[in-house]
């Protein structure tokens, strides 16, 4: 693939010197840092609103290691899943806007080199910040409530970045199909919700990708997952959706 | 003769590109010389931008074909890629690199050495007056992207250069030094460039091809289109009212156009020889005295103006 590697290296360079720094990493530390925060105080606040109520008496009891795990794998679900979704909308599309795809697509690169990159550098970029973000969760996890296990949070959050790898291939395909960034976010943003919708279906939930979220959520509670489909399912559908991205892409003009 | 033995750099048969309903590109034929420098012309939406999109591949023809180098552009890829150097005519640049970063990207997806990069980069940036200049390109002025555009489509040393509007957006200092270094590289480069600023092909070109609506109505040197346009001018003043005169003279077969300004009349002329002989009897029938009777230069802009009317005619 013409041109691969100095492309990869070109959007590396620019995660680092861009505002694609902060968004996905900055998301995944503030949740990071607030989850077990956010689990420690939950029971207390709860208390002192049943206080206030006459005649009503909540006794919760003690937050553990797994609320705070549960708490930021919440939030990684929902509001690191949709801010994939809307940095990945102009991927391919920002640059086809920008004038910047012809500048490099009139050189020695081929098309499905420039995809791929796309895709490479964004995986890399989340795989490295999920990384720092569970390493913090665990630490203060730790430093809050005692001895924490680190295995129930690693392969729930293992879980997690698959689904996240497989939204950034499916924005990567939106965005090499849409000219304008909003129509890819917001076709995006359908899918996302749309798996939410199929994963009540317990048949999908079992055997195909959308089955991941509650993969995620047993793996959290030391449960037998059932993610081997979800898995294989997810991967195929990402290799098939990085190919037909490549397609979509190689037979537009610029 | 084999594509590869081709004199000619560009070699474009009856190329079509049609977008729905619009013809963009109508059976357009061009051959293009090696090493000439070739000003591809035309008004605003005459389809010279869609031409080049084709030539890089960046679109494809609806019929027909487009060679750069004897290799058919729309399956060669790479092998032309690798061999041409592109300006667009509004270059897209990221933000957040200084000149010399872009310079060297451009470089690495040709595979250049570092070493080498490394003195192209500086000898080009040079050349654009981009050297001293240390800030993000997003905040260049239209004119330093336009020069740096220039020097990246430069970098690596392209057989085919292909520039579209590449003086548009420059000052006259740097449109003469753009026009300057596009007639350095005559015999080195095949240098293709579209523009609507007659004053640049003239300054420049050898040869030039003039397109409107998706049409190639003229491709020749330019010594030959003048020729070829078959128009002449002549300018007379007179004293009095020429209103009379002009009704006349509208009648002759001779006459193209003319213009007037007060007393003074410039007339387009297809016979020379019969305006000449005739003028002086048509103002002395008019009762009007003749102060100035001389031939005018025919501009390039004449030569478009009649080739675009008789195309359209």
């Amino acid at each position: 693939m013409n041109g691969f590697m100095t492309f990869l290296g070109k959007e590396l360079t620019e995660i680092r010197k861009t505002w694609r720094i902060w968004v996905i990493p900055g998301l995944l530390v503030f949740f990071a840092i607030t989850s077990p925060i956010i689990a420690a105080v939950t029971p207390a606040l709860l208390g002192s609103i049943s206080k206030s109520q006459p005649g009503v008496v909540m006794k919760l009891p003690p937050p553990t290691w797994r609320e705070s795990y549960a708490q930021y794998l919440k939030s990684l679900s929902q509001m690191v899943l949709i801010a994939v979704v809307i940095t990945g909308a102009g991927a391919v599309s920002g640059e086809r806007s920008s004038g910047t795809a012809i500048l490099t697509l009139t050189k020695p690169v081929s098309r499905r080199a420039f995809v791929l990159a796309k895709i490479v550098s964004q995986g890399c970029l989340l795989v490295a910040a999920t990384v720092v973000g569970t390493v913090i969760c665990a630490a203060l996890s730790r430093a809050i409530f005692g001895p924490s296990p680190l295995g129930p949070l690693v392969a729930s959050v293992s879980i997690w970045t698959i689904d996240a790898l497989l939204m950034i291939v499916v924005m990567t395909f939106f965005s090499s199909m849409f000219a304008a960034r909003g129509a890819s976010a917001g076709a995006g943003l359908g899918f996302f919700f749309v798996s939410l919708l199929i994963s009540i279906w317990p048949v999908a939930n079992r055997y195909s990708f959308v089955g991941l979220a509650s993969a995620s959520g047993k793996a959290l509670m030391q449960q037998p997952t059932g993610a081997a489909w979800p898995v294989v399912i997810a991967v195929v559908a990402g290799v098939l959706c990085a190919w037909a991205a490549t397609r979509v892409f190689e037979k537009q003009e610029l | 003769m084999t594509p590869a033995e081709s004199p000619n750099a560009i070699e474009i048969t009856r190329l079509v590109k049609t977008f729905g309903d619009a013809v963009a590109l109508d059976g357009i034929d061009l051959a293009v010389p090696q090493g000439s420098v070739f000003g591809f012309l035309g008004p605003n939406g005459a389809g010279k931008t869609t031409a080049l999109r084709i030539l890089t591949g960046l679109a494809r023809p609806t019929a027909g074909e487009a060679r750069i180098l004897g290799a058919n552009v729309s399956t060669a890829g790479n092998v032309v890629r690798s061999r041409i150097g592109y300006l667009p005519d509004v270059p897209g640049f990221y933000p957040w690199m200084t000149a010399m970063e872009l310079v060297e990207f451009a470089g690495r997806l040709f595979g250049i050495e570092p070493t080498t990069l490394r003195q192209r980069a500086e000898s080009l940036l040079q050349m654009a007056g981009l050297s001293e200049v240390k800030s993000k390109v997003g905040g260049f002025s239209r004119g330093m992207k336009q020069r740096l555009g220039i020097a990246q489509a430069l970098i690596n040393a392209p057989s085919v250069l292909l520039l579209d509007e590449p003086t548009s957006a420059l000052d006259p200092i740097g449109r003469r030094e753009v026009l300057e270094m596009i007639a350095s590289l005559r015999g080195r480069t095949t240098v293709f460039f579209s523009t609507h600023i007659l004053a640049d092909v003239e300054r420049v070109c050898d040869t030039v091809a003039i397109l409107d609506r998706g049409k190639v109505v003229a491709n020749a040197p330019i010594a030959e289109l003048t020729r070829r346009a078959a128009v002449d001018r002549l300018v007379i003043e007179v004293e009095g009212d020429p209103a009379a005169l002009i009704r006349e003279l509208e009648r002759r077969p001779w006459l193209r156009s003319i213009e007037r300004d007060e007393g003074r009349l410039t007339l387009a002329v297809s016979d020379l020889k019969a305006a000449q002989r005739e003028l002086p009897a048509a103002i002395a029938a008019a009762d009007l005295g003749l102060k100035r009777f001389e031939g005018a230069e025919v501009s390039l802009e004449d030569m478009f103006v009649e080739l675009v009317r008789r195309a359209e005619a």
